[in-house]
């Protein structure tokens, strides 16, 4: 803003440097006229500190850099059409009029004020406008990714929470914690979450549950609302403080559509407080506890099964030269069974060969002998007539000769003898008496005629009677 | 990291998850397998009793109270 160029005609000399001194009432006027003339622009802040007179409300217009006094006339306020009781504090309002300067008299206090023509309450649009303005003046100074490079424990055991004692959020969260499996510890921190009062109640518990070591993670949240209700959220010094912080702060302000600028400045920005919830415990406590269960019996299982694989393998390798013997006795017994069968056909084969042979060695012997047989029996029978006439002729030969020898013999024969009239003297046992001595020494002998025999005894032999004595 | 207290929840997870897909390759020998085993089953124990740290049920504090309880504490007097 341009110093206003104020002139007051020919100046007396209150020092060597500096024009004046003038009369302050003149100067006053003209500081008015000046200030009148200054461009009319549209101001957005928030409204605090509403008074009204019988002519006029006044006000404060302020944000986190600073603050105009302001002031409406009634009339201009009516024809703004606000509804009933907008105009107050907390209220985010755009104005429209220019910076004015009231002179004062000889017993009014002079005074400044931003002369507003024109009030309304401020839209999403003028809310977003300034929103996005301060969003990029904090990107540019790198305070949106500080809170994003802090680690962030996957198991805290302490939460600090901030948000409005009586709000749904604090049962939200709380849902959604214990949905998780979680049973750690919360610090709740209470705060005003919509009101001018909020952004540095909220940067204040931040800071010091941030104070606190044992807190791992901080939630910032509540319900959703209008962004003018959310404003807070969006307070720069609120976001520069989260932006600072040593915990990482977890937002849930509003619902899914609702974006303040907490949400950028945070480690985490989430829609809803149960979403919170899993971002201030990223471990499922539920599913750890299973998984963990899970990798217990892994590592069971690996320790067993390696030494069970390794002495199963042991074992395999234990039994491989009883297993090679066996496959080589298999083997054997194979090649044993083979060579048997083998020598089995061969034999046979060889006694086929042979019988065969055989076959035909005694068909050719038999065919020979037949052959003999047929030659000797033709012989024989060629010659048969011939040897039956020999045989016959021999024959009557020897019949004829036989004839004679018996003729002969006959001749020769003792009982032809007897046949004529002579005896034989014979012993008791058929000996024959050939002279008389044989017969006197016998004593009792006995005469054989042709026709019998008879006992006789020599007369020196006494007898058992005389009545029984024969003359031979 | 064997026979160290892990340096945090993640780092024992991450370390057993390490240890697992080792063993699941089936490239490390016996001595390792037992070795691996061993300080699983530490971290196990380690994992399992953070989530018991976390189990007993969720415990609610107030920020003032604690406040005025150090308050106390440093002025018994008062």
């Amino acid at each position: 803003m341009d110093e206003p160029q104020i002139s007051l005609g020919a100046p007396a000399r209150p020092g060597p440097d500096l024009p004046g001194p003038f009369a302050v009432g003149r100067y006053a006027k003209v500081l008015q006229e000046e200030m009148r003339k200054r461009a009319r622009v549209l101001l957005i802040g928030e409204v605090t500190g509403v008074g009204r007179s019988k002519v006029q409300a006044y006000f404060e217009l302020r944000d986190g850099d600073g603050a105009v006094p302001c002031a409406i006339w009634r009339n201009d306020l009516e024809k703004a059409g606000l509804p009933e009781g907008a105009l107050r504090d907390g209220a985010e309002v755009v104005i429209a009029g220019g910076p004015d300067y009231y002179p004062g008299g000889g017993a009014a206090s002079p005074s400044f004020c931003f002369r507003a023509t024109h009030v309304r309450l401020a839209g999403e649009g003028d809310l977003l406008a300034r929103l996005e303005a301060l969003r990029a003046q904090l990107r540019a100074e790198g305070l949106t990714e500080l809170q994003k490079q802090l680690a962030r424990p996957l198991l805290p055991r302490t939460i600090g929470v901030v948000t409005a004692e009586g709000g749904a959020a604090r049962r939200d969260l709380l849902a959604g914690l214990e949905r998780r499996g979680w049973g750690g510890t919360l610090v709740w921190a209470f705060a005003p979450v919509q009101d001018r009062h909020a952004a540095p109640a909220i940067a204040r518990a931040l800071q010091d549950l941030a104070a606190r070591p044992e807190i791992e993670a901080i939630v910032v949240t509540r319900g959703g609302g209008s962004l003018a209700d959310l404003w807070a959220f969006c307070d720069e010094t609120l976001c520069r403080t989260v932006a600072m912080l040593r915990v990482p702060v977890v937002s849930a302000v509003g619902h899914e559509r609702d974006s303040t600028l907490i949400d950028d400045v945070a480690a985490v920005a989430c829609s809803t407080p149960t979403h919170a919830a899993e971002a201030a415990v990223p471990l499922d406590c539920r599913a750890a506890r299973r998984e963990l269960g899970r990798q217990a019996l892994c590592l069971r299982r690996g320790a067993d099964g390696a030494i069970g694989a390794r002495a199963r393998h042991l074992g395999a390798l234990a039994r491989g030269p009883a297993r090679a013997l066996q496959r080589q006795r298999t083997i054997l017994n194979q090649k044993t069974r083979e060579i048997r069968a083998a020598s089995e056909r061969g034999l046979a084969e060889r006694g086929a060969f042979q019988q065969r042979i055989a076959t035909v060695v005694l068909a050719r012997a038999r065919r020979r002998a037949l052959d003999r047989a047929e030659r000797a029996e033709e012989k024989r029978r060629r010659h048969g007539a011939a040897l039956d006439s020999a045989s016959e002729r021999a024959l009557a030969r020897r019949r004829e000769a036989l004839r004679k020898a018996a003729v002969a013999l006959r001749a020769h024969d003792p009982e032809r003898t007897l046949e004529r009239g002579y005896a034989l003297a014979e012993t008791a046992d058929g000996e024959p008496l050939t002279d008389a001595a044989a017969a006197t020494a016998a004593g009792r002998f006995s005469l054989r005629f042709s026709d019998g025999r008879i006992d006789a005894r020599t007369a020196a032999d006494p007898g058992p009677g005389a009545g029984g004595d024969q003359g031979g | 990291m064997a026979d160290a207290v892990p340096a945090s929840y993640e780092a024992a997870v991450e370390r057993l998850e390490e240890i697992i897909d080792r063993l699941d390759s089936g490239q490390a020998g016996l001595r390792e397998t037992l070795d691996l085993c061993r300080e699983g089953k530490e971290l196990v124990d380690y994992c399992a009793g953070e989530l018991d740290a976390v189990g007993e049920g969720l415990k609610e504090l107030n920020l003032d109270d604690l406040a005025a309880r150090l308050d106390s504490s440093a002025n018994p007097s008062s």
